[in-house]
């Protein structure tokens, strides 16, 4: 693998705005030093009118606009990131690594396990890095907690529980509410988080995984077709025993757009993040709503940070395609028990 | 001034109270606060019991018995049964400790012979007296959250290494029947009637370290999920309960260790440690369990909890070490006339 000669710009693609997080890493991008960037978002014009995409959305981000993405992978980025529907990663991947690029992928790293392994294949073949972004990796809360747990801190690991809590994704994209498109409801949007927080702390290979889900919250919202709300636990080889709540349980009106907590339980003692807690709260007359003011570290710039350096070193970042493809097999395994409401044995 | 409101004048409350062990420290005091007069029978410790408070306290189970209208059965879980029942034959009224039993047999049982004999036994399910539990459960059915959807409840303590039946989970069921029962009940109580129990538990193989961690998942009628998440851990653990009712039109939260009315940072000092909150800002949970139990023995409205509630909590706890036996999801769909299918 090689990496980028110093003293020239590196090339950043950006494949697609169909994802929210499309315009967070633009926005870091077009001030980053050393970084050119370019955007593509030809299927703009299947998007729901009310939505800013493809070239208005990049001039209001202040980035470079190709029209297809050819004319863009042309343009011969040394790296690409992939922010498309999640059902919809596999072939941009594929070409962003056949033209040479690192590549970044939106999570979950996809909807099927087929389309995760061949992406995989695809950077393999291509001789490119693939990596999955998973954000709160980076949080220097779970850096500590890493460290803690490294060092025997909490001596022999027993379990934990993580929550991934979020209001439900309507309104912004229409896509994440349809299953062809986002792969399912709650169950695929926030299990992988707290998965890769589970695969980075403990490295130990996920056996089992049980999940129940509901629709009881936003059933008045008819746009709405999958899980609003699921528990999922998945039993790990030696018995760690893991809990999630992924449920889409944080009020529309609420004053931040949920959290991610993980707690951890060792013989020797019990350790917990909350890397979202970080904020300043308090309340305002205007708008008549609680304030919840936010000063954590940016983990997405964290995130990019690794990435660029991957593509401009040549080394392999993490989180990386495999621990992306292990999560998805977390997640698949949850919808199965969800389905047939037996216990599953992950693949 | 003198209030001129008029009392109803009720006997004073004459109670037993069977065993000397932790949690009597709480009920003890809570009785003598009611104005009671309390005799304590116990294998061990009575006498240790009876100075500290100074009480009474007697050699066997029959003097307890002639000298008490209403017996507190505060024992180790697998002797519940015996002394309900003694109790209830001698025509007394009971509170009994959970779990009430290690099976649902057994706490139909002491139901069965409390109806036969017309006397009354509550569970001391006392979780369900905690103001933050009753506060949520008060919200939630003034639908102030709408329908319930996503709960969890949490609870952390040290593992009860100062008592060894504890440890043993033949005598007290482990930490699901023994510690997690409570928010079995709480999740139940707020949700709804349970249909399936999903449970992982793990222990720790250093003998030197004991800790215990489980997780339960409960499906309730109407398709609302909760789980239960208990942690026995190293010695010195901090107690802490949280929780979070997540339902269609809004979220409960609480935290006991963030929501707390005062916190004390003085120094060195031994750390954290027990199995109970503090309650001690406002009026202990204990008595106000203890005083709804004596109203409805005295005739006045049933209990917030029944003896129904605590066969059904015994047996929630069961399908969880079922299922963390297992590995499989176990089914406690209960038919109409509430027999187990």
């Amino acid at each position: 693998m090689s990496g980028v000669t110093s003293g020239r710009a590196l090339r950043v693609g950006l494949m697609s705005f169909a994802h929210v997080h499309a315009a967070t890493y633009a926005r870091l991008l077009a001030g980053w030093p050393g970084v050119e960037v370019r955007a593509a978002d030809p299927d703009a014009a299947f998007a729901s009118a009310d939505e800013l995409r493809g070239r208005a959305l990049a001039a209001s981000l202040g980035v470079a606009y190709a029209d297809s993405y050819e004319e863009l992978l042309a343009w011969k980025p040394d790296a690409v990131i992939v922010t498309s529907e999640n059902a919809r990663h596999r072939p941009l991947v594929e070409a962003a690594a056949a033209a040479g690029a690192a590549v970044l992928c939106e999570k979950p790293l996809a909807t099927t396990r087929d389309d995760a392994v061949a992406m995989q294949a695809a950077c393999d073949a291509a001789g490119v890095t693939l990596m999955t972004a998973y954000p709160v990796r980076f949080s220097p809360a779970f850096v500590r907690l890493r460290e803690i747990v490294e060092a025997g801190g909490l001596g022999a690991l027993l379990g934990a529980t993580g929550t991934n809590n979020g209001q439900i994704p309507v309104g912004e994209r229409a896509w994440f509410t349809d299953p062809a498109l986002s792969g399912g409801g709650a169950l695929v949007d926030h299990i992988v988080h707290i998965a890769d927080l589970i695969d980075a702390l403990t490295g130990l290979r996920p056996l089992t995984v049980r999940a129940a889900t509901n629709r009881i919250l936003h059933a008045d919202k008819p746009q709405v077709r999958a899980e609003t709300g699921g528990l999922v636990t998945v039993g790990y080889e030696g018995g760690f025993v893991v809990s999630i709540d992924c449920s889409w349980s944080q009020p529309d009106s609420a004053p931040t757009w949920g959290g991610l907590t993980l707690q951890v339980v060792g013989a020797a003692g019990i350790a917990e993040i909350d890397p979202f807690a970080q904020h300043v709260g308090g309340f305002t007359e205007l708008g008549k709503s609680g304030l919840h003011l936010g000063y954590g570290v940016d983990t997405d710039e964290l995130l990019l940070a690794a990435f660029l350096d991957g593509a401009r070193r040549g080394g392999q970042p993490q989180p990386d395609g495999q621990v992306g493809i292990r999560t998805l097999a977390i997640v698949l395994a949850a919808q199965e028990s969800a389905r047939t409401g037996l216990v599953v044995d992950v693949d | 001034m003198r209030s001129v409101r008029t009392f109803v004048k009720r006997p004073p409350l004459s109670i037993g109270l069977i065993g000397a062990g932790g949690i009597t420290h709480t009920h003890l005091p809570a009785w003598l606060e009611l104005g009671a007069s309390v005799t304590v029978f116990s294998q061990d410790g009575a006498a240790e019991l009876a100075a500290k408070y100074g009480v009474s306290w007697v050699e066997s189970l029959a003097e307890l018995l002639a000298n008490c209208d209403i017996v507190d059965v505060c024992t180790p879980t697998p002797t519940h049964r015996g002394y309900a029942e003694a109790a209830l034959l001698a025509g007394k009224h009971v509170v009994c400790e959970k779990p009430i039993a290690l099976t649902r047999a057994d706490a139909d049982a002491v139901a069965a012979l409390a109806a036969e004999v017309g006397r009354q036994a509550f569970p001391a399910h006392v979780v369900r007296f905690f103001p933050e539990y009753a506060r949520a459960k008060s919200a939630v059915e003034e639908g102030k959250i709408g329908s319930p959807a996503i709960s969890r409840f949490s609870r952390i303590g040290e593992y009860p290494t100062w008592s060894a039946w504890f440890g043993d989970d033949h005598q007290s069921g482990g930490i699901v029947m023994d510690q997690m029962i409570h928010d079995l009940d709480i999740a139940r109580w707020i949700s709804g009637e349970v249909t399936d129990v999903y449970a992982v538990k793990s222990v720790s193989v250093s003998a030197a370290e004991p800790c215990v961690t489980a997780q339960v998942t409960l499906t309730h009628e109407g398709g609302a999920l909760s789980y239960v998440s208990g942690v026995w851990g190293a010695p010195g653990t901090t107690f802490a309960t949280s929780f979070s009712i997540a339902g269609s039109q809004g979220v409960l939260r609480h935290d006991s260790r963030t929501d707390a009315s005062l916190r004390l940072d003085s120094g060195p000092r031994e750390k954290g440690g027990g199995m109970r909150p503090d309650t001690s800002l406002g009026e202990s949970p204990y008595l106000t369990q203890l005083r709804e139990f004596a109203n409805a023995f005295a005739g006045g409205e049933p209990p917030r909890v029944s003896l129904e509630d605590g066969a059904r909590a015994v047996e929630l706890a069961v399908a969880a070490n079922e299922s963390i036996a297992t590995g499989a999801s176990v089914s406690v769909v209960r038919t109409v006339a509430g027999i187990a299918a």
